[in-house]
C-alpha cells in the first residue's frame, strides 16, 4: 500500500470514528437509562458542598463571636489559655467572653457526697478558630480548639473520597453503565445491525465505540471532579484558597486529580468494553472486577499489574494515612505498600487498557447477529 | 439445476459448501449456490433458511462450514463488502431518537461520506422511497410502511450493486409495492443483483429472474422458473391451447400415449391439459392445426413459482 493510500484509508477511519462518536454521544447523553451515573458522579460534590455549608455557618459563627469580643484576638491569645488559670487570668488575656454560660452541677466527691460546683463555658474567637473554655469554680478545667481551615485534614478527607468512594466506585461504576451498554445495549435493543451493515471495519467501530464511551465518562467525572475541588474550596478564605492553591500545591493536586480520573475512565473503560462483548450478563463480570480491584494489595506483584487500581493508587498526590489502632488487613487497604513511579503508573494502565481493547477487536470480529439468542 | 452462468466467478455471489448452526438448530445445510445479477428470489415456508441464507451473504453471521463470497468479497470483510451491497432487514429496531433524515445520513456518514455529499445521497434515496414529507419525524413514530421505507433507503442509500432485501414488501401498500417492484427491476436492468425474499409468490413470480426454492434450511431448486418447472419430471407439464373446436381437439389428444388428462374449459373456447411430452404435444399440435382447428394461443399452465413450488415442496404453512 502506498503512502497515498494509506493516508486515505486513515483519514477514512478518522471520519467514520468521528460518525461513530457523534451517534452514541446523541445516544449517550441524557439518556434516561444513564441517569443514575450522572447522579452517582454528583454525589461528590453534593458531599463537599454540604460540608462547604456546614463550615461556612462554623465560621460565620466565628467571626460574630470574635466581633463581640472586647479584643481583637490572634491565635497566640487563644493558645496562651491553660488548665488550671482562674477566671481573672483567663479573662485578664482574652477579655469578659462574648459568649458564655454557667450553670450549677452536682459533682460526687465521694459515697453519698456531692458538692455544688458552678459551671462555666466560654467562648472566644479570633474570627476564624474558635476556643471553648469549660471552668469549674472559677477555674479553667478543660481547653478545646478548634481550627477553621486545616487544609491538611481537609486534603486527606478529599484524597479519601476520591480514592474511596469516586475512583473505585463512582467512576468504576459509570464506566460499566456506559461502556458495558455500548456494544451490549444495542444487542438488548435489537439495533446493533445498524453499524454492521455500514461499510466500516469492526475494529474501527470498536474505537469509535470506545472514544465516545470515554469522551461521555471524561466529560461527566471530570466535570465532577472540577465541581468538588469548587467545592471543596469554597469555603475556604480566599487568603486560605491562595495559600492552598498556589503555595500548598493544590492546583497541582487538582490537576493530578483530573489526570487519575481520565486515566480512570481509559482504565475502567476498556475493561468494560470487553467484558459488555464476552458476557451476556453485566452484573458478573462487574462483581469479578469489583473483586480483583478490592483484593489487589493482597495480590503477587505479578497479577498486580493486570490492575486498574493499582496504577491510579500510585498516582494518587495526597497519601491517606492509616490512623493508629488500625487492623492491619484494614490499613493494607488504604495504604500503598507497593507504589509505582508515575510514568510507569500511566504507561502501565495504557498497557492493560490496550491488552483489553486488543482483546474487544478480537471479540467484534466473530461478533454475529442473533438477536433471538439474546 | 443450476443457474446459467456467463460471468466470470468474482462476478457472481457464491455459496461453495455452506452450512449454519445455531447451537443445534440448522439453519442452512450445504448450500451451494452461484447467483448472477438480476433480481434473485428466496423462495420458502418460514424457517426454510431465507433470512439464514441473506445474514450469511451479508457477514451478519458466520457460516458454521464453507465460504460465502459476494462478487469478490469476503464477507468478514465489511468494508469493503458494504461498499458494494446494501440489506435491508426484518430488525424491526433502530438507533434510538434518529430522524429518518438522520438514520440515512448517519449511515452515509458511517460509510466515510462528507457531511455534503452524506446529505445531497440522502435526500436523493429519501425521494426515492416517497418519504420525503416524513424525513424530519422521529422514526419512533413511523407506520410499518413507513419503517420499511426507510430500511429500504438505507439499502439503497450507496447505490449498491448488491441488493439483499428481506421480505422488502411486506407493510407495503399496493401503489408502494408496485413503486418497489419498479425500482427493484430498474436496478437489475442496470445489471445490479437483486436478491429477494418473499412469501408473495405470484409477486415473486412476476419480478424473478430467478428464484431459489429453500425447505427445512436446504435449497430444493434453483434457476429460472420455466427451467425449474421444466426438470420436474413428476408432475406432467400443464397447457392451456385456446382454439375454436376444443371437443375435437381434446378427442384428437387423447389419443396420444403421452396425454394424461384433458379438460375443456369452462367457456368452451380451449382446452387445459396434462401431458409427459410437451414438446412431442407442440408437434402434434401444428398437425392438428392444418386440419381445420384454428388454435389461438398456447400457454403453459403451471411453469409458475407458486405451481413449482407446490410440486416441490407442498402447501406447507406460511405461504401465501
Amino acid at each position: 500500500m502506498t503512502t497515498a493510500m494509506t493516508r486515505g484509508t486513515t483519514k477514512i477511519w478518522w471520519a467514520q470514528i468521528q460518525a461513530v462518536i457523534r451517534l452514541e454521544m446523541k445516544k449517550t447523553f441524557f439518556a434516561k437509562r444513564g441517569l443514575w451515573i450522572y447522579l452517582v458522579a454528583a454525589l461528590p460534590v453534593f458531599l463537599f458542598m454540604a460540608y462547604a455549608v456546614a463550615t461556612s455557618g462554623r465560621q460565620h459563627q466565628s467571626a460574630s463571636v470574635a466581633r463581640r469580643g472586647e479584643k481583637m484576638l490572634t491565635y497566640q491569645d487563644l493558645m496562651a489559655v491553660k488548665p488550671g488559670m482562674t477566671r481573672e487570668e483567663v479573662v485578664a488575656i482574652l477579655g469578659k467572653p462574648p459568649v458564655a454560660f454557667h450553670w450549677g452541677e452536682n459533682r460526687p466527691l465521694g459515697p453519698g457526697v456531692t458538692a455544688n460546683v458552678l459551671r462555666e463555658d466560654y467562648h472566644y474567637s479570633d474570627g476564624q478558630n474558635d476556643l471553648f473554655v469549660g471552668l469549674a469554680d472559677g477555674k479553667v478545667e478543660s481547653i478545646n480548639i478548634q481550627n477553621g481551615d486545616n487544609q491538611g485534614q481537609d486534603s486527606i478527607m478529599f484524597a479519601g473520597v476520591f480514592q474511596f468512594f469516586f475512583l473505585r466506585l463512582a467512576i468504576f461504576f459509570g464506566c460499566l453503565g456506559i461502556f458495558m451498554n455500548l456494544f451490549r445495549g444495542e444487542i438488548l435493543d435489537r439495533s446493533l445491525h445498524f453499524y454492521f451493515l455500514a461499510p466500516i471495519r469492526r475494529e474501527v467501530l470498536m474505537v469509535g465505540k470506545f472514544l465516545a464511551g470515554l469522551l461521555a465518562t471524561c466529560a461527566i467525572f471530570v466535570t465532577s471532579e472540577l465541581l468538588q475541588t469548587v467545592a471543596f474550596l469554597w469555603h475556604f478564605s480566599p487568603s486560605a484558597r491562595e495559600v492552598y492553591l498556589y503555595h500548598n500545591h493544590g492546583l497541582e493536586h487538582a490537576a493530578i486529580y483530573v489526570g487519575v480520573t481520565i486515566l480512570a475512565c481509559v482504565g475502567y473503560g476498556a475493561f468494560f468494553l470487553v467484558a459488555g462483548m464476552l458476557f451476556r450478563n453485566p452484573i458478573l463480570p462487574a462483581a469479578a472486577i469489583l473483586i480483583w480491584e478490592a483484593i489487589n494489595p493482597f495480590l503477587p506483584g505479578i497479577l498486580k499489574q493486570f490492575s486498574v487500581i493499582y496504577y491510579l493508587k500510585s498516582l494518587c498526590p495526597v497519601e491517606i494515612p492509616s490512623p493508629p489502632g488500625t487492623p492491619p488487613i484494614l490499613a493494607l487497604l488504604i495504604s500503598n505498600t507497593d507504589p509505582v513511579s508515575a510514568p510507569v503508573a500511566v504507561v502501565g494502565i495504557v498497557v492493560v487498557a490496550l491488552i483489553a481493547l486488543y482483546a474487544s477487536s478480537l471479540q467484534v470480529r466473530r461478533m454475529e447477529i442473533n438477536y433471538t439468542t439474546e | 439445476m443450476s443457474i446459467p452462468v456467463n460471468a466470470p466467478a468474482s462476478a457472481r455471489i457464491v455459496f461453495e459448501d455452506v452450512s449454519k448452526f445455531y447451537g443445534e438448530i440448522l439453519g442452512v445445510n450445504r448450500v451451494n449456490l452461484s447467483i448472477p445479477p438480476g433480481i434473485t428470489s428466496l423462495v420458502g415456508p418460514n424457517g426454510s433458511g431465507k433470512t439464514t441464507l441473506m445474514n450469511l451473504m451479508t457477514g451478519l453471521v458466520r457460516p458454521s462450514r464453507g465460504r460465502v463470497e459476494v462478487l469478490g468479497y469476503q464477507t468478514n470483510d465489511p468494508e469493503h463488502l458494504f461498499a458494494i451491497l446494501g440489506y435491508s432487514t426484518q430488525f424491526d429496531a433502530f438507533p434510538k431518537g434518529l430522524t429518518g433524515f438522520q438514520f440515512i445520513y448517519s449511515y452515509l456518514r458511517l460509510s466515510g461520506r462528507d457531511a455534503q455529499t452524506a446529505e445531497q445521497m440522502a435526500w436523493r434515496v429519501i425521494e426515492r422511497v416517497n418519504l420525503v414529507d416524513a424525513a424530519k419525524r422521529n422514526i419512533a413514530g413511523y407506520s410499518k410502511g413507513m419503517r420499511q421505507r426507510i430500511r429500504l433507503a438505507q439499502a439503497l442509500a450507496h447505490d449498491p450493486k448488491v441488493l439483499v432485501l428481506d421480505e422488502p414488501l411486506n407493510g407495503l401498500d399496493p401503489l408502494a409495492r408496485s413503486e418497489m417492484i419498479a425500482l427493484f427491476r430498474a436496478a437489475a436492468a442496470q445489471g445490479c443483483y437483486v436478491i429477494i425474499s418473499s412469501h408473495i409468490l405470484h409477486e415473486v413470480d412476476v419480478i424473478s429472474d430467478q428464484v431459489i426454492l429453500l425447505s427445512n434450511g436446504y435449497v430444493v431448486a434453483e434457476g429460472q422458473i420455466a427451467t425449474v418447472r421444466g426438470e420436474i419430471q413428476e408432475h406432467p407439464t400443464q397447457i392451456l391451447v385456446r382454439c375454436t373446436r376444443p371437443r375435437e381437439l381434446a378427442a384428437k389428444m387423447l389419443e396420444d400415449a403421452h396425454t394424461i388428462e384433458v379438460t375443456i374449459h369452462k367457456d368452451e373456447k380451449g382446452v387445459l391439459l396434462k401431458t409427459r411430452d410437451a414438446d412431442g404435444f407442440y408437434l402434434a399440435l401444428n398437425q392438428l392445426a392444418t386440419n381445420g382447428i384454428d388454435v389461438e394461443s398456447i400457454a403453459p399452465a403451471d411453469d409458475d413459482v407458486l405451481s413449482v413450488y407446490e410440486y416441490l415442496i407442498g402447501n406447507e404453512e406460511g405461504v401465501r
